[in-house]
């Protein structure tokens, strides 16, 4: 059993709704009263994100986790298969297991896989990562369709479909926040 | 990053400026005491003092000029400030808290609540002038506790204000966690701190600050504010947000000696039940209550206004400049 003390972004917590992945947490003591910890939490199993504060003073259960840096292979009906290029041990991950950034991943890309008792609970991307645009509609002034938006939706490589400023063009190459699947700016 | 001492030091200038016009007296309470205030959350640093027979006396390290200040008010004085360090032990490493912080309290005679709202205001335009006057300017929002979780909470705290296990079901709903421990108050704090205090102090996409003053609070978080005399179950306390920050705490004091010894008594329960260090209770200060009449007083923490001003997230760059 552990303290809210403990809790650090990247540690697994386990409770009976299963294992829960804090991705951002913070110390908080209310004017007169009691220590906090506020934190952000995923369910690693449902993927689903909740904000909780904690008691500092009450237990908790952490888990221990292995953090991998391996190379992602393919992706097939079983799900994504991460090799480990030390050992060629290779893990799947089904894919409703992994969250939204799962679209952003390119083969033979290298990622953080998180193991929960030899098996693989998450994968981490690179927070930024750089894409081309691969169709972008050109856009005319006075095209009533854009009614006065400043961004289009572009599609990068991969098949991938975001919204991006209406100035970027097809062959551009653009950075995409993979944690929000936003645009960032054109890549240097 | 030297412009934080300096903005520092005219923040200080500014301060002062502004309570002295006001014919307010700046007074000088002592920095070491004997007997600190009981907050239960709060840790006092203690030292001791020899004297020449080799007796030793605990001193502790004021958390706050409050009592003294107090005192002086029943004495006769009616309007006081007082600016200078104050020193709290144990806090956490979020930036917003250091050991030691500069803190201005300061009490009126015959002031209510919100005639210490308003004057907060005041000195918060004036000392910030020239610096972040449109978001300074607006009249700062009044918001109850009860208002604030029923519009970011969806919860109706007259409903649960006795009703511990309504409350659990709630934090429980609401994704949090319930222990056996946890007390009435734990338990709000649990909602509190995920849903409303985050964004007290911001617009509601959080662009642009919405200077908030929280008041109304539930009796069991009264501290030394006086009853509502309008719903005896809310305490006439205020706390003040600007974005991410509390930047201060003020009270229309309670001032009824024998109520006060109560809460005291409860401190110092609650101070022994988590196992912390109790002391005697400052009878000086309860004689003093019974002489101030209807006072209002704000503590302000000095340090964390040069912060947002500063645009810094660290209260350490204030005080060394890197």
């Amino acid at each position: 059993m552990a303290s809210p003390n403990e809790i650090k972004k990247g540690i697994v917590l386990k409770d009976e709704a299963g294992l829960w992945l804090v991705t951002e947490f913070q110390h908080v003591n209310p004017g007169k009263g009691s220590a906090f910890v506020r934190s952000r939490i995923k369910n690693l199993q449902t993927g689903k994100t909740l904000e909780r504060t904690y008691k500092v003073a009450e237990t908790i259960e952490i888990v221990n986790v292995d953090h991998r840096r391996m190379q992602f292979i393919y992706k097939d009906q079983t799900g994504y298969t991460f090799m480990d290029n030390d050992t060629y041990e290779q893990v799947a991950l089904p894919e409703d297991q992994v969250g939204e950034e799962a679209r952003f991943m390119k083969e033979g890309m290298e990622v953080m896989v998180s193991l929960y008792d030899g098996k693989p609970i998450a994968v981490e991307l690179p927070r930024k990562m750089t894409f081309k645009v691969v169709e972008a509609p050109e856009v005319v002034a006075g095209n009533t369709a854009s009614g006065g938006n400043l961004t289009k939706e572009v599609v990068l490589e991969g098949g991938i479909s975001i919204r991006a400023p209406m100035f970027i063009k097809e062959g551009e190459q653009i950075v995409i926040n993979t944690e929000t699947g936003e645009y960032v700016e054109r890549a240097k | 990053m030297h412009l934080s001492v300096t903005l520092r030091s005219e923040i200080v200038k500014r301060v002062r400026a502004f309570f002295d016009a006001r014919a307010y007296l700046e007074v000088h309470t002592p920095r070491m005491v004997a007997l600190p205030g009981q907050e239960p959350y709060l840790s006092p640093f203690w030292t001791k003092l020899h004297d020449i027979h080799g007796g030793a006396f605990d001193r502790a390290l004021i958390t706050s000029p409050e009592y003294a200040m107090k005192k002086l008010l029943a004495s006769g004085l009616e309007k006081i400030y007082d600016l200078g360090p104050c020193f709290r032990d144990g806090e956490p490493t979020d930036g917003s808290h250091a050991p030691e912080f500069l803190l201005l309290e300061w009490y009126r005679k015959r002031a209510d609540l919100f005639s210490l709202m308003d004057e907060t205001e005041d000195m918060l335009r004036f000392v910030g002038r020239g610096l972040r006057d449109a978001e300074l300017a607006p009249p700062f929002r009044r918001m109850t506790v009860a208002e604030a979780m029923k519009v970011y909470a969806h919860i109706d705290l007259g409903e649960i204000l006795e009703d511990r296990e309504a409350l659990a079901a709630l934090v429980i709903e609401h994704g949090g966690t319930v222990q056996t421990e946890d007390t009435w108050d734990d338990l709000f704090f649990k909602i509190f701190l995920t849903e409303v205090e985050p964004n007290l102090g911001w617009n509601h996409n959080k662009t642009i600050w919405q200077p908030t003053f929280l008041w109304n609070y539930p009796l069991s978080q009264a501290s030394l504010a006086a009853k509502n005399p309008e719903d005896s179950r809310y305490a006439l306390r205020t706390e003040l947000y600007i974005g991410d920050l509390e930047l201060g705490n003020g009270f229309q004091e309670l001032t009824d000696a024998e109520e006060q010894r109560g809460r005291f008594l409860e401190e110092i329960r609650l101070r022994e039940s988590l196992g912390k260090q109790t002391w005697a209770m400052d009878e000086e200060l309860l004689q003093a209550l019974t002489q101030l009449g209807k006072v209002s007083g704000l503590a302000f923490g000095v340090d964390r206004l040069v912060m947002l001003l500063a645009e810094t997230d660290k209260i350490t760059h204030l005080t060394n400049g890197l």
